[in-house]
């Protein structure tokens, strides 16, 4: 007599999440899981959130940076996409590809997905790191590299769903740069608004900074302003952007 | 109704109302008394996150500006669509696609729909930024990117409906020219005479070169040929003839009415950017009090390049 075995979680766990969202394949005679790609963001980004948030636990208030952080990073990515979304909507539209905004969206979702799940596969490393007693700074650089090593891993992933659309229409070239355009666009200012993430040393904790808003695009300027001005040996000139009425 | 109208949206932006096939009959699917309310609706939307900035600060008369805006970036689009319709409809007649006022309109209002459309998706984006940005500069070079995305999108489909509105009325003017051709043709052979070649002045002539040379059916030169097929042969060489000639007028035709198009396009931008100065403030700038329209003064071009300038430190 012979016994239905079920497969090991494990198995089951890869079979089921980490194939699909990676290769794109899922086990025959299962229905695609569109809930599978928010999902994923939320918990892997939640775990590689948490272990960014822990760099430096010495006193009980840090901790908190922990849950902030695990919060912050899915908050990061699906907001960010939720905003981009209408527009990338609309656009497919009038460009003549509503036909395959469904395989688009997939291929975008899946993306975001593998981003998280590389983020968080990263975590160990980065939980090593910080625990070799790396810097504030350190840290800082640490986890932009990570986001750019897990950033390629997401788009590789995107580019093999989205090749067959890309060789089907020359259009979806196009709306492939509209929609990173608006993602960098949109993230980089969530990023900075979501801000801290690592938590800067002697500042209190908080879950977004306790200071005026203010824009990443503005601040590079700013920094390119002062920098041409050192550059041209005009530093004596103290004029900025915020602080000069514009008419 | 709404369920109805965002269908009707849906198709235009499908481009299912402006098909090719229904734009080469001169027809478009378009009716005003749905597409206007739409189009002064998606302008109220952009309009709304536009004024979002106005909100950052809670400034006296905060809400005031949020409601200028609102109403007022409709009114920029309805009135450049006023301002430049007389014309459109004249710059028509120049190319030869004699639209009726209603086409036109239809045409204007179709572009306009679809470009606020674009601007509303892209709303999100303008309020997200409008929200955590104190930066005037940053906003105002912000909205005349994505309206410039909008408008150039928009724009293209603008052109796109015109030309094929213009290429119907080529093709239909070259059609009549042939049938034309070929009813005189019929008649000079009833008369008895050889067969003229239209739109040659030789056509006719004694000295009027051979069109076809003389090809034997076994392949050879300077045999007797039979007369019936003689002339088939001569019929054909003429079809071809006049077919060569109907797609060089209707290409010559096209490309007329495609540079005409484009000048017209270019005022139509041109009036829409002023425009759009002549009815400002629509983000209120936090360093002046909330007025409905400022003093007529500059332009729109030297206000965006000030920005640009200011926005770098220049």
């Amino acid at each position: 007599m012979t016994q239905a075995t079920t497969p090991p979680l494990a198995t089951r766990f890869e079979d089921r999440v980490l194939t699909p969202i990676l290769t794109g394949t899922r086990p025959s005679g299962t229905r695609p899981r569109w809930w599978l790609y928010p999902f994923t963001v939320l918990i892997a980004g939640a775990i590689y959130g948490g272990t960014m948030g822990s760099w430096s636990i010495a006193s009980p208030e840090r901790l908190l940076l922990i849950p902030y952080a695990a919060i912050k990073v899915p908050m990061l990515i699906l907001i960010t996409t939720a905003i981009c979304l209408p527009g990338y909507f609309v656009l497919s539209t009038v460009i003549g590809l509503r036909s395959d905004f469904r395989a688009a969206l997939g291929a975008i979702a899946a993306g975001q997905a593998a981003v998280t799940l590389a983020l968080c596969s990263l975590a160990p490393v980065t939980r090593f790191v910080y625990f070799s007693g790396v810097g504030h700074a350190g840290a800082l650089v640490l986890s932009a590299a990570m986001f750019a090593l897990s950033t390629c891993v997401g788009y590789a992933v995107m580019l093999r769903r989205y090749r067959p659309l890309l060789e089907k229409s020359r259009r979806h070239r196009v709306m492939l740069a509209a929609w990173i355009t608006m993602y960098v666009f949109v993230g980089i200012q969530m990023g900075w608004m979501l801000r801290p993430f690592v938590g800067t040393p002697g500042m209190p904790v908080a879950f977004v900074r306790p200071e005026p808003l203010s824009n990443a695009y503005v601040a590079v300027a700013k920094i390119i302003e002062q920098s041409v001005r050192e550059i041209g040996g005009r530093s004596d000139a103290p004029k900025s952007p915020s602080t000069r009425p514009y008419r | 109704m709404v369920i109805n109208w965002l269908k009707q949206l849906d198709e235009l932006l499908r481009g299912e109302r402006v098909r090719g096939d229904l734009l080469l009959q001169g027809k478009i699917d378009l009716r005003l008394r749905v597409f206007v309310p739409l189009a002064i609706i998606l302008g109220c939307v952009y309009g709304f996150f536009m004024g979002f900035y106005s909100l950052l600060g809670w400034r006296d008369h905060a809400l005031m500006q949020l409601f200028a805006t609102t109403v007022k970036l409709p009114a920029l689009f309805l009135l450049t669509l006023g301002v430049t319709f007389p014309s459109l409809y004249v710059f028509n007649a120049l190319v030869g696609c004699r639209m009726t006022f209603q086409a036109t309109m239809r045409v204007l209002v179709g572009a306009i729909v679809v470009n606020l459309a674009i601007a509303a998706s892209l709303g999100p984006i303008l309020a997200f930024f409008s929200l955590s940005t104190t930066s005037y500069v940053f906003i105002v070079l912000l909205n005349v990117a994505l309206l410039s995305v909008a408008g150039v999108i928009s724009l293209s489909f603008l052109l796109r409906a015109l030309r094929a509105l213009a290429r119907s009325r080529a093709h239909a003017e070259a059609a009549d020219e042939a049938e034309r051709a070929m009813a005189q043709q019929s008649n000079v052979r009833q008369a008895g005479s050889p067969p003229p070649i239209p739109g040659s002045s030789m056509a006719g002539s004694p000295m009027a070169p051979p069109i076809a040379p003389s090809f034997s059916r076994h392949g050879g030169y300077g045999e007797e040929e039979d007369p019936a097929r003689g002339a088939e042969r001569m019929q054909m060489a003429l079809a071809n003839a006049a077919a060569r000639r109907a797609e060089q007028a209707v290409a010559k035709r096209e490309s007329v009415a495609n540079f005409i198009l484009t000048i017209w396009v270019v005022i139509y931008m041109l009036v829409g950017t002023q425009m759009g100065w002549i009815l400002r403030p629509f983000i209120g700038n936090p360093t002046t009090e909330f007025t409905w329209f400022r003093p007529r003064e500059g332009s729109f071009f030297t206000a965006v390049w000030g920005a640009i300038h200011h926005f770098f430190g220049m």
